[in-house]
């Protein structure tokens, strides 16, 4: 039996989780809202996080019905993210770790998302979607290592959903994306906007750029509702995300697809992604807001596959 | 937890100086909470250094700027990750025996 805790704060979510063989023994999180028409800065961020971090130890352990002494090894994120942030997250781990006298693992946040997704959906080989406010890669694992087939070249698509929220100013709570998808199905007009997919990458700056513009002038005229708006950039977004999965599939022969990342949540991509997938005969596979959002399990669950294949060496070096 | 610590400027070199020595319970505290502080590197890539040390019981920090409120906002975070480190070994600790 192999119990690994870990610790997860790259963005505004600070989620500690523990997993046991494969079973997810805990997972409490916290989420740092920002007032509408705000984003979150690093050096808040952090201050949130540092409030809050040690109680959410505490309660993860709890929840868990474990002691310091059950647990095998301590895993937390190395990065990318926020540095702030992360610093903060790792101070603790690694602390807990040395008093604690166990392993500590950095793992990779994005690989993090994936292994969760693997192991939550039993995908078998998966080309994968990781879609979040911080990333957007099409992502498939080949000769023993996640290679990127596709990318956004500027900004993420999340990134681009949150930042519209704030010009239109619409709650980030609990997330803005999840505010405008509930927006998107009031939609009833189909505003046209730019759709930039760049062979196997994509672009979300100029949509952004041209909606945002679009918002000041249609909505100030009365051409068309802002949940008009919030269907069209779903639309576009994610017929963009859907086509360079799509080549990425015909490229590697693939029959599987696995969403993972916060806008993996959003049922309208899976629905979109599932049209797409029935017409190739492949198989969809998303998980729900527990392990799509950031969590701390999914640190976990990487650190236990790392530290069953021998990353058992103290790498104490900067996140 | 006394901090006693001073601050000047070095008239040799210009720079500003600041140094900090935090005492705690034993010497396995103190290289804990060197392990986890010294990891991370200054944000501002030129104009500060800083050297973390343990002696005994005792963290010792040494910081050499090239302005004051570079100095001040380094210490100042510092403060900050050291707080929380503190509070982490006070929650969870003291270490297990080796």
């Amino acid at each position: 039996m192999t119990v690994v805790i870990g610790f997860e704060g790259s963005a505004n979510k600070i989620g500690i989780g523990i997993i046991r063989d494969g079973e997810v023994l805990s997972n409490p999180r916290r989420t740092y809202i920002t007032p509408p028409g705000q984003g979150f800065l690093p050096s808040e961020t952090a201050r949130h996080h540092r409030a809050v971090i040690l109680t959410v130890l505490q309660e993860a352990l709890e929840q868990a019905g474990l002691k310091p002494a059950d647990v095998d090894c301590v895993a937390y994120t190395k990065g990318p993210g926020m540095g702030a942030p992360l610093v903060t997250v790792a101070l603790v781990a690694r602390t807990v770790a040395q008093l604690w006298g166990k392993p500590l693992l950095g793992v990779n946040h994005c690989i993090g998302h994936i292994e969760m997704g693997r192991l939550i959906t039993h995908a078998d080989n998966p080309t994968v979607l990781y879609v979040s406010g911080g990333n957007t890669q099409v992502i498939a694992y080949s000769e023993r290592r996640y290679r990127i087939f596709g990318e956004t070249i500027d900004i993420a698509v999340g990134n681009c959903l949150d930042r519209f929220a704030r010009v239109i100013k619409i709650s980030n709570d609990p997330s803005p994306g999840y505010n405008i998808e509930q927006m998107a199905k009031k939609g009833s007009q189909y505003v046209e906007l730019p759709y930039t997919v760049k062979g196997m990458d994509v672009s979300f700056s100029g949509i952004l750029s041209y909606i945002e513009e679009a918002a000041h002038k249609m909505l100030e005229s009365g051409q068309c509702t802002a949940e008009d708006l919030c269907f069209s950039l779903q639309e576009t977004l994610f017929s963009m995300l859907v086509e360079i999965t799509e080549r990425a599939m015909a490229h590697c022969g693939s029959q599987e697809v696995l969403i993972v990342g916060g806008v993996g949540c959003n049922l309208r991509l899976q629905e979109m992604m599932g049209v797409m997938c029935k017409e190739r005969g492949a198989k969809l596979f998303a998980t729900d807001e527990r392990f799509c959002i950031d969590n701390g399990a999914m640190i976990a669950q990487a650190g236990w596959e790392m530290f069953r294949s021998g990353h058992t060496r103290w790498k104490n070096d900067e996140t | 937890m006394a901090a006693p610590s001073s601050g000047d400027t070095n008239h040799e070199s210009g720079k500003h100086e600041f140094a900090l020595d935090i005492p705690f319970p034993s010497s396995r505290e103190a290289v804990i909470a060197l392990q986890s502080l010294s990891p991370d590197r200054e944000p501002r890539k030129g104009g500060i250094s800083k050297q973390l040390s343990v002696s005994g019981s005792k963290l010792s920090v040494r910081w050499s700027a090239d302005e004051a409120r570079i100095l001040r906002v380094s210490v100042a975070s510092f403060l900050d990750h050291l707080s929380l480190v503190v509070e982490t070994m006070v929650m969870f600790g003291p270490p297990v025996s080796q």
